[in-house]
């Protein structure tokens, strides 16, 4: 295990002496590490430009410019790389310097190979880490931008929906106001003073109030279509193409995502994109609640009454029981401000109850958290 | 031409609109009732001999929806047109299994809004006319038998 780590370090070596440098490469070699070399500060920095190490071990001593000058340089880059300073025997002053300026360790000299070992692989840990961690916050940070992005757009379509049925109502009143005195001043001989005007300014208000419906439906349509497309949808497959949505962060945090199908309905009709829609919020909020090793599920099961049961879990980090209450209310979340809105949950309990069903939550602290969908099929099977 | 008013029942809980409408639809030579919710427009229904009901879905109380179903039990040779000013028109569509002749959309165009209280009136006739020739053959075959 150790040895297939010790393969995956990229190592630098940078020293003047050539002597030091070969046997050094020669007994890491042995252990499996390969190493590169520069025998100059001047030649360790060219090398580092051209290609990423993890692990530079750095003489302080050396002619040109000196190891805690390459160092400096190193943290100015802010490259991924950590550093090893090799000090002379009675230069620890050299060392604690080179620590304050960002180093990992350092050894004097003459070493003990054991111990660079060990410094070495633990530098290179920490790096791992480090890494791991600058991946996870981009990666969160995306999940966080596409769930806002999705939530937003949810958020919008119910606004939408409710703007264009509040405006549709005195649209209505205009539309009838203007089509009554249509009427009436059709009623009248041509006498009437500015008959022509007031038909002109009719034809305005009417043909505007037609332009305006025409925006107002097609709002509603817009947000419809996407409510309303019912199909017989392989429930199976359809968690399954979530999971395959969401593999890429579960990836990133080292999560294994599972599904588990016993028993479920043929032939079950229903909202595929309401439904999906549900799961990618469910599945998002688990990734980012269970901690990298975890494992997230979706679970699938018929039930007796022709519905089924979708149970969303993880073993994350739960949720405390004074927030179970307050989970699925509009702008409630734990997350940093501007990493969600606050809507997912509520915007998936709208969408389960407007399917027929029901979603309730189970949770442990520290141990996980799981959601279970309840959901009816929309055609009765005949 | 002489045209034979339909008595309307025009129920919406937007007063304005419910005004303005009746206007419109009288000057057209209809004869319409006003109503301002479900309960209303159902002791309407009961006193006064409605044709046809152009019903607001979305109303406080008692729903478009809900009046619909009293409607169809109470008089069900009464003609029910929906009017939705929501993206509702799955709920049009249900009223429309549950009996509703038609739905428009609001705010809906006034040619649409005749041709189909025109539809209603008619198959509201016909099938009344069904029921009188019914009738007549009950008489004839009960006057046989004397």
């Amino acid at each position: 295990m150790e040895m297939q780590a010790d393969k995956q370090i990229r190592l630098l070596l940078v020293d003047d002496e050539e002597d030091f440098r070969q046997t050094l490469v020669k007994r890491l070699n042995k252990r499996g590490i390969t190493a590169s070399q520069a025998a100059s500060g001047e030649a360790g920095l060219a090398l580092l430009a051209e290609r990423p190490m993890d692990v530079v071990v750095l003489d302080v001593k050396m002619p040109g410019i000196s190891g805690l000058e390459v160092l400096r340089r190193i943290k100015q880059m802010a490259l991924p790389t950590e550093v090893i300073l090799l000090t002379g025997h009675a230069a620890t002053q050299d060392g604690v310097e080179g620590i304050k300026a960002g180093a990992f360790d350092y050894l004097s000299k003459p070493i003990e190979f054991e111990h660079l070992l060990g410094k070495i692989r633990q530098a290179h840990d920490r790096i791992v880490t480090i890494r791991e961690k600058q991946l996870e916050a981009e990666c969160r940070m995306r999940l966080g931008q596409q769930m806002i992005a999705t939530e937003r757009l949810a958020a919008l379509g119910t606004l939408a929906a409710g703007v264009a049925h509040e405006i549709n109502n005195p649209l209505a009143i205009i539309n009838e106001a203007a089509g009554y005195m249509r009427l009436l001043l059709n009623k009248q001989a041509a006498g009437l003073p500015h008959r022509e005007g007031f038909q002109k300014a009719l034809d305005k208000i009417e043909s505007s109030v037609k332009r305006a419906r025409t925006i107002t439906h097609q709002l509603l349509g817009s947000v419809r279509k996407n409510e309303s497309v019912l199909a017989e949808v392989d429930l199976a497959e359809l968690a399954g193409e979530t999971l395959q949505l969401l593999a890429g962060q579960a990836r990133d945090k080292n999560l294994k995502l599972e599904l588990e199908t016993t028993t479920h309905p043929k032939g079950f009709w229903i909202e595929p994109n309401q439904v999906r829609q549900v799961l990618i919020n469910l599945v998002s909020n688990a990734i980012h609640a269970t901690p990298a090793g975890g494992r997230v599920w979706i679970r699938l099961a018929g039930t007796d009454g022709g519905g089924v049961t979708m149970e969303v879990g993880d073993t994350g980090t739960g949720i405390p029981k004074e927030n179970l209450e307050k989970i699925f209310e509009p702008f409630f979340s734990t997350k940093t401000p501007g990493q969600g809105t606050g809507l997912g949950l509520y915007v998936s309990r709208q969408i389960v109850e407007k399917l027929g069903g029901t979603i309730e939550v189970r949770s442990c602290l520290g141990q996980g958290s799981q959601f279970i969908l309840q959901l009816p099929n929309q055609v009765e099977p005949t | 031409m002489i045209k034979i008013a339909t008595h309307i029942l025009l129920v919406d809980d937007e007063r304005d609109f419910v005004e303005m409408l009746s206007l419109r639809l009288q000057e057209a030579g209809e004869k319409v009732t006003p109503a301002y919710d479900g309960r209303m427009a159902l002791d309407l229904l009961k006193k006064e001999n409605i044709e046809v009901v152009i019903l607001d879905i979305k109303m406080p109380g008692m729903d478009g929806i809900q009046v619909l179903k009293e409607i169809k039990t109470r008089h069900p040779l009464v003609e029910v047109i929906l009017l939705t000013g929501h993206g509702t028109a799955e709920t049009a569509v249900e009223g429309m299994r549950l009996g509703a002749f038609d739905y428009l959309m609001k705010p809906a165009d006034f040619d649409e809004l005749t041709a189909k209280l025109q539809g209603a009136r008619q198959k509201k006739e016909a099938q009344e006319e069904r029921i009188r020739k019914a009738e007549a053959r009950l008489l004839l075959r009960k006057g046989g038998n004397i």
